[in-house]
């Protein structure tokens, strides 16, 4: 997905290519083609493309605009009480590692829950 | 943003003329938008300093990077590589980005390339004006969104001085009397009795004058 967005007023007039102070945007000429290429990582947002086109082509919104990139997708741990999704089980996992005990699949609620009940069972018992 | 101006380049030449090998590090932010950071600025910099005429003996070598913010140690430290052999490095960032450098690079002698001159905005393509001293108690809210302290040269938080006339400083033709824009924006917004108003005494002491400032937040909020 590209957030460099030109419409049909582009004449590939390179006004943009020679007035980015970050180097973001470069052309290539290949046989009978002139391609714009612009890098995200390089772009400092600035607008100045944006600004000196005379053509008004670059659609700058799509820079404020635009869907999200998928990173990475990791499967979930729920609580074994209401079903909420809690953290994931690499997250589980790293921290099991650190404290050296498993951790409950309880929400911080149930976890609340699950406490109480079992410090008025160890009373309970204590005073009986 | 903090805009800032490239210093003459006699005067970087001077500074840079005891070493053989200079690393230019741009900044990626706020410079770079005023072009006087970022990539571009950097390589044509390099090209100007590569002359002769700027040296009495032999030109230094250039090598361009540049870093999105120069200002944020942790991340100059894990991702600024510079050449193993760079005599001195020249930073062409705003005076906090030189600085991060100088922590940085311990043994390295960092110099700058630019003049930090304001925080300020854009008011025409290629045109930016000071707009904010970082005083650090705003009073915008009670004037019409128009800095007085930054845009008044006396900084005055009650009204003109007697230099003002028709809607200029006595300074300068060229500079607006800020008590005229904000009377006018007042007027505009339908809130001229904030103009009797009276503003306490103000505290100086967020300003420069209480010394360097810092702001820490919690663990939790990092």
């Amino acid at each position: 997905m590209s957030y460099f967005v030109v419409n049909e007023n582009c004449n590939g007039c390179l006004a943009c290519v020679e007035k980015c102070p970050a180097n973001a945007l470069r052309f290539q000429d290949n046989g009978e083609n002139r391609t714009i290429l612009h890098n995200m990582a390089r772009c400092v947002r600035c607008a100045n493309c944006w600004r000196v086109c005379p053509q008004q082509a670059i659609e700058f919104q799509h820079f404020m605009e635009n869907e999200w990139d998928e990173i990475i997708s990791l499967g979930l741990v729920h609580c074994r009480v209401c079903g909420e999704p809690i953290y994931t089980a690499d997250l589980q996992k790293t921290l099991t590692g650190k404290i050296g005990s498993e951790i409950e699949d309880l929400c911080p609620k149930h976890r609340e829950l699950d406490f109480a009940a079992r410090q008025a069972l160890f009373l309970s018992r204590r005073t009986a | 943003m903090i805009v800032a101006d490239l210093k003459p380049l006699g005067e970087i030449a001077e500074s840079i003329s005891p070493f053989q090998k200079v690393s230019i590090v741009a900044c990626g932010g706020c410079v770079s938008v005023c072009l006087t950071g970022g990539t571009a600025s950097a390589d044509a910099l390099a090209r100007e300093l590569s002359h002769p005429r700027q040296y009495k003996k032999r030109p230094p070598i250039f090598d361009t990077t540049t870093i999105q913010r120069q200002c944020e140690k942790d991340f100059v430290a894990a991702y600024l590589k510079i050449p193993d052999d760079a005599d001195a490095i020249l930073s062409m960032a705003c005076g906090a980005g030189v600085q991060t450098l100088a922590e940085t690079f311990g043994k390295v002698p960092i110099l700058p390339a630019l003049n930090t001159s304001f925080l300020g905005s854009l008011d025409e393509p290629g045109l930016w004006r000071e707009k904010c001293q970082g005083c650090g108690s705003c009073v915008l809210a009670f004037t019409g969104g128009i800095c007085p302290v930054t845009r008044c040269a006396k900084h005055l938080l009650n009204g003109p001085c007697g230099g003002s006339t028709n809607g200029k400083c006595e300074i300068s033709q060229d500079v607006d009397c800020a008590w005229q824009l904000i009377i006018d924006r007042l007027k505009v917004l339908g809130r001229l009795g904030d103009y009797e108003k009276l503003f306490p005494i103000k505290d100086w002491s967020s300003d420069r004058g209480g010394g360097p400032r810092s702001m820490q937040f919690s663990s939790e909020e990092t």
